[in-house]
């Protein structure tokens, strides 16, 4: 799985669950701000991360979860480490 | 009209199936962005589990009894104020909106939080700093911070506070009654919202009676061109190519549209009116599995004068016997002659008394024998333990019993809240709001999300925004 491809996918699923077009989404784009991420779609949207790539976000991760380019470098980060 | 593709030659742009709060607000939003919407409502009047009869004069809630969400940006005050009902519908918040009873314990919860704080640290001296952070953490956290409880029950995430299981238990009962789980089972998201949203922001109400609040809806949706079609029920969802086509209604009408919202019982959307050869086995084979929540057994007395003792008109009294929640729900679930733990409360006409127990699902003739015995040792137990005299006050009894629930609404079991809501069933990604079937989405408190009046408000407002992103016609 290249990092382009991770990007992607995730900018999928972040449409999928927000609804919004993944053309509207960028990595500087706010989670809660842009794409109405309330506390439902947060959840939703960890739970679709760790089922499609078998990762375990940690809590001490979540707070600093704000924008589409955190969560896709997260995401990353734990696939490397997996 | 706006312009909508493949829309052209269908009788309508979206179907709506059940007129529960959730299906009414997803057809306000769309009616509002120039949609044409259908409701189809199987019961003669709209609002599902929120609606209100009138017997022998007296005027009941049949379940809903209060509302929550309510404050400034909660989910209720949005969705009202985006669809310009907030100045029609006389919204009322009861302060206290409950009161906990216990053996050694009165607990008020105020309107205002830090009276509600104070109260509690009066009462638990020792947790009074975990009182205040846990009360903090909850009407402050980002939307993203309640990622972190989901896997964990809502015991978890009190135990992260406090030590004293009689605060634990306190806390707790409410959830209990609200989402029909104890504390180790039901899901910390789920616990948390029915604490802030039920408890910390509860207590509203609105116009004479509970069916104010869908009617308003109707008559709103209809105003903005919608379609409501009562007492009709909906037999199959037509689907061609993995892609809806409409419905088929009782009589073997068929009604076309673009989309589908399925407002109802989510087994039913799936067994029943998609199908075996629509869905794929192992999508049917999930749902078959998963469990529903508790029903509820609702008491409703018609009274000819109040009782001296009464609480407050408005104030939903809980009454806990014990601190051991996880055996109350036990001895609910499996139905002992007993009703140990209830809520009651004291209708704001003054008229009425309604107090509801969690109870599981038994058919018709179960309850043809017992409702009455049942209803008669639900008075003594209110009497025995809330107020002393009832018994000689009342001059209307009756009972809606699970079944009575499953038979107005078509609700699984008579579950009360939907799917039970433990961390396993939590966003189950079979009954999220998008489905496998291109143009269907479900909606309501059987999608796993959410449930209670602001939870199904949400749903109906988020999957219409849903739909208009698709159709690229959202302005946020």
């Amino acid at each position: 799985m290249t990092n382009g491809n991770i990007e992607s996918e995730v900018i999928s699923i972040i449409s999928d669950i927000s609804g919004f077009d993944p053309g509207e989404i960028t990595p500087e784009t706010s989670l809660p701000d842009d794409l109405e991420i309330d506390s439902i779609k947060a959840i939703e949207l960890t739970v679709a991360l760790e089922k499609r790539y078998k990762i375990s976000i940690r809590d001490s991760d979540i707070p600093e979860i704000n924008t589409v380019g955190q969560i896709i470098d997260l995401t990353k980060r734990l696939i490397s480490h997996g | 009209m706006t312009e909508m593709s493949n829309t052209a030659n269908k009788d309508y742009d979206v179907i709506i199936i059940g007129a529960g709060i959730g299906g009414l607000v997803c057809g306000c939003y769309l009616a509002k962005a120039g949609m044409k919407v259908l409701i189809v409502e199987q019961h003669h009047k709209p609002g599902g589990y929120c609606t209100s009869f009138k017997r022998n004069g007296f005027t009941f809630d049949a379940a809903a009894h209060s509302f929550g969400s309510y404050r400034e940006g909660g989910n209720m005050r949005r969705v009202l104020d985006a669809l310009d009902l907030d100045k029609r519908i006389e919204i009322k918040r009861y302060d206290p909106s409950d009161i906990i009873i216990s053996p050694d314990y009165k607990i008020t919860f105020w309107a205002d939080t830090d009276r509600t704080v104070e109260e509690l640290q009066q009462a638990f001296p020792e947790e009074s700093e975990s009182i205040r952070n846990f009360i903090r953490h909850l009407t402050t956290a980002k939307p993203i911070d309640f990622a972190v409880l989901r896997r964990k029950t809502f015991k978890d995430f009190l135990d992260r506070y406090f030590q004293n299981d009689r605060l634990k238990a306190i806390i707790s009962i409410p959830i209990l009654g609200n989402g029909a789980l104890p504390p180790s089972l039901i899901s910390a998201f789920t616990g948390s919202k029915i604490f802030t949203e039920f408890l910390l922001d509860g207590g509203y109400y609105a116009g004479e009676c509970m069916q104010a609040l869908p009617d308003a809806l109707a008559e709103r949706f209809k105003e903005l061109g919608g379609t409501l079609k009562t007492s009709c029920l909906v037999k199959k969802i037509k689907v061609r190519d993995n892609e809806v086509e409409g419905v088929v209604l009782e009589k073997g009408n068929n009604v076309s549209a673009k989309y589908v919202v399925s407002n109802a019982d989510a087994r039913q959307t799936f067994f029943e009116l998609l199908g075996s050869n629509v869905v794929e086995k192992d999508i049917l084979h999930k749902i078959d599995g998963m469990v529903p929540s508790l029903s509820i057994f609702t008491l409703y007395l018609g009274i000819d004068r109040p009782p001296e003792t009464l609480p407050k008109a408005g104030t939903n009294v809980w009454f806990l016997p014990n601190y051991n929640l996880e055996d109350l729900y036990l001895s609910a679930k499996n139905m002992t002659d007993d009703i140990e733990y209830f809520m009651m409360r004291f209708s704001p006409d003054k008229k009425t008394i309604l107090a509801f127990a969690n109870a599981p699902f038994r058919d018709r003739k179960f309850w043809y024998d017992k409702k009455l015995k049942f209803i008669d040792t639900f008075i003594r137990k209110i009497e025995t333990t809330l107020v002393p005299g009832l018994s000689t006050r009342v001059v209307y009894k009756d009972a809606a019993t699970p079944y009575t629930l499953y038979r107005y609404t078509l609700n699984y079991k008579g579950a009360a809240y939907g799917w039970a809501t433990f961390p396993s069933q939590l966003f189950t990604p079979e009954l999220k709001m998008t489905t496998p079937i291109k143009g269907l989405f479900l909606t309501g408190h059987w999608t796993t999300h959410t449930q209670g009046i602001p939870g199904v408000a949400y749903l109906g407002c988020d999957v219409a925004k849903l739909i208009l992103k698709k159709e690229r016609t959202y302005k946020k």
